[in-house]
């Protein structure tokens, strides 16, 4: 189960000249699941995307996603991986098809006209928005867009940065029904977010980080998945520390 | 392909590229017709140069008639010399605007006439004239600057960028997509008039050819100094701010304190003076005896001496040998003056290799023939000719024959490279 994870990460130290960010962080997530990453300002969960996303070179510890070590083949890491950043900034003078099917195009994608339409039904993004300049879109209807991309090409691996901040609570219900959705195709999805409600909606698993390593690993159990005041408790010990 | 075809749609939805390719399309264009138009002039004049002379002989043979003395007809005939355009001149003026292309010389005293001629024009001398060499070298960096300044700056600012270089092909391979297609653009901008005007020009193909790499090359340093300044990750502003100063030293400021410090290290005099040195030696030979004056000649010419005698009164062949040796009396200001401007020349050129700035322009001048070696060429062509017409004439003089109305027609005349 674990060396076929879609995204392995063993004892991965990552410093940015004498500022250790990640200081043996192991971390796992096997496909059909969903796993929040939370932690204070400065734990290091952004560099953890990064170094997925080959970015950022790990200075020792493994680091695969679908097999590939980002940091010697980016691209090949980047072809299994779907990003969407925590604001998913696009091109406002093109159209939301436009947008889509340009970051397609850098994905090695040229999907049918009709395989896209399914992707923003899919996506929840109204038929009418489909030929408008995104330049009106709210950051819920931006996010679609991405998503839709993200359906379309089928990676094995998303990885999503802050997904849900800035989005009022109704558009954040549709956004997990889409993660939830991306899930059951098999996809394994990283989340980093400081929405501990909505990952608990969300993710099988929640973990904490502090310091740079998993502090605390939570797997969804029973009908209420995870307890919230003891999620909360959690939380507001990693951030204290992270203020430290 | 579908890529490039999805960058092209993104680059003609930007103003700010369309508008900077299409106004360096438009300097480019009217630099060519500039040009066109100069070498379509000098052209012009060159041409009604045959017409012209024949008039001017008529009207001196009619003097010269009567008294059938050579030396009246060396004096009063000018003889047209000329230095056509070269095909691809109308690309680099270079030195065609500020040294004569044609002069009529007679078969006097050489020196001063061809120094009288030197003019110097401050307006002109440092940037040059308007042409297709001064759009590439000057302004053409400035619109890479405008199209590259904030190509990756620009969707940092956006909050594109790691959207971008999440995508498998959205990192490198981008950037140089990107790259490549503005270098496309400017290139084209250029090439195009360029090109239109080569055609129109009919210049040949090796020196055409050679002129589209040159640009491409100019280009590609201008895009790499761009791509550089982008590695520091400053922001839109600070990019061209920085590449607006690096300009502003490569094109003005290190060419101008490199023209001081080669005319500091290598002082050459003013061609002018040496016309003023030798207009004195001229005008000195009246007043010292006549035979010391041909004894100096005789001394350098001793085919000419004892043929016949000088007479008491003038004689035309005393005239021009006083004439002939003020120009013997310059020479060693002459080939100072040369080989002061042929050391000026080498310092620029090898000053070019290091500042592509200049050596970009004496690529393009060196091309177009129109460069100090092209003007000193001409001059050496003049100087062949000018002998020419001086053994013509003495023939005349020193064997006291008459020059009848058919001599004018035997006269040498000029000839390009000759």
């Amino acid at each position: 189960m674990t060396e076929t994870a879609p995204i392995r990460i063993e004892d991965l130290v990552v410093d940015y000249g004498a500022d250790a960010v990640l200081t043996g962080l192991s971390l796992c997530v096997p496909a059909g699941s969903i796993t929040a990453l939370l932690g204070g300002n400065g734990a290091g969960k952004s560099t953890t995307l990064a170094t997925l996303l080959g970015f950022v070179r790990a200075r020792s510890g493994t680091v695969r996603v679908d097999g590939i070590d980002p940091g010697a083949d980016p691209d090949g890491a980047r072809r299994r991986i779907a990003y969407l950043p925590e604001n998913v900034a696009l091109y406002e003078h093109l159209s939301a098809s436009e947008n889509a099917e340009y970051l397609l195009a850098l994905s090695g994608e040229t999907p049918a006209r009709e395989a896209l339409c399914e992707a923003f039904r899919a996506a929840g993004l109204q038929e009418a928005a489909w030929s408008q300049r995104l330049a009106g879109f709210s950051k819920g209807m931006r996010q679609k867009v991405a998503i839709a991309v993200a359906l379309l090409r089928r990676t094995p691996v998303l990885l999503l940065d802050e997904p849900t901040s800035g989005l009022d609570p109704r558009a954040t219900a549709d956004f997990n029904a889409l993660v939830s959705a991306v899930r059951d195709r098999g996809a394994a999805i990283l989340m980093v977010t400081h929405d501990l409600l909505s990952a608990a909606n969300v993710a099988d698993r929640i973990c904490f980080l502090d310091a740079g390593r998993i502090v605390e690993d939570l797997e969804a159990e029973g009908p209420d998945r995870f307890d919230i005041r003891a999620l909360h408790r959690r939380f507001a010990v990693t951030e204290r520390a992270a203020a430290a | 392909m579908s890529l490039w075809i999805y960058e092209v749609g993104l680059i003609l939805r930007s103003p700010v590229a369309l508008i900077a390719t299409l106004l360096l399309a438009i300097f480019a264009g009217a630099a060519v017709l500039a040009g066109l138009h100069e070498v379509s002039r000098q052209q012009a004049a060159i041409a009604a140069i045959p017409a012209a002379q024949a008039e001017d002989n008529a009207a001196v043979a009619v003097r010269v008639a009567e008294s059938q003395d050579a030396g009246s007809a060396a004096y009063y005939s000018f003889h047209p010399t000329w230095n056509a355009p070269s095909t691809l001149a109308f690309a680099a003026l270079g030195m065609r605007d500020v040294s004569p292309h044609m002069l009529r010389i007679r078969a006097l005293g050489l020196e001063a006439q061809i120094y009288d001629g030197e003019t110097f024009n401050p307006e002109l001398a440092l940037p040059g004239r308007f042409d297709f060499a001064f759009v590439l070298v000057f302004l053409a960096p400035l619109f890479v600057i405008a199209l590259f300044h904030d190509l990756t700056s620009g969707e940092r600012e956006a909050g594109r960028l790691r959207t971008l270089e999440a995508l498998p092909h959205g990192g490198r391979a981008l950037w140089l997509r990107r790259s490549g297609l503005r270098f496309i653009m400017l290139w084209t901008a250029l090439g195009v008039p360029f090109l239109l005007g080569a055609l129109v020009s009919r210049a040949p193909l090796a020196g055409t050819a050679a002129f589209v790499v040159i640009v491409a090359a100019y280009l590609l340093f201008w895009i790499a100094v761009a791509l550089l300044v982008s590695r520091l990750r400053w922001s839109s502003v600070a990019n061209a701010a920085a590449l607006a100063a690096i300009w502003l030293v490569l094109a003005l400021v290190l060419p101008t304190l490199a023209n001081v410090v080669i005319n500091r290290a290598l002082p050459v005099e003013q061609g002018s003076e040496i016309a003023l040195a030798q207009r004195e030696a001229v005008n000195g030979a009246w007043d010292i005896p006549r035979e010391d004056t041909m004894r100096r000649f005789y001394a350098n010419h001793p085919e000419w001496d004892g043929i016949a005698p000088l007479p008491e009164t003038f004689h035309y062949k005393w005239y021009l040998a006083f004439h002939q040796v003020g120009d013997e009396s310059v020479a060693d200001q002459v080939q100072a003056y040369r080989t002061g401007l042929e050391r000026r020349d080498a310092a620029a050129r090898t000053l070019g290799v290091l500042l592509p700035t200049v050596g970009v322009q004496a690529v393009l001048t060196r091309l177009a023939r129109t460069d100090l070696q092209a003007q000193l060429a001409y001059q050496n062509d003049i100087r062949a000719y000018h002998q020419r017409l001086r053994a013509f004439y003495y023939s005349y003089l020193f064997h006291d024959r008459p020059f009848a109305a058919a001599d004018f027609g035997r006269a040498p005349t000029f000839v390009e490279g000759g």
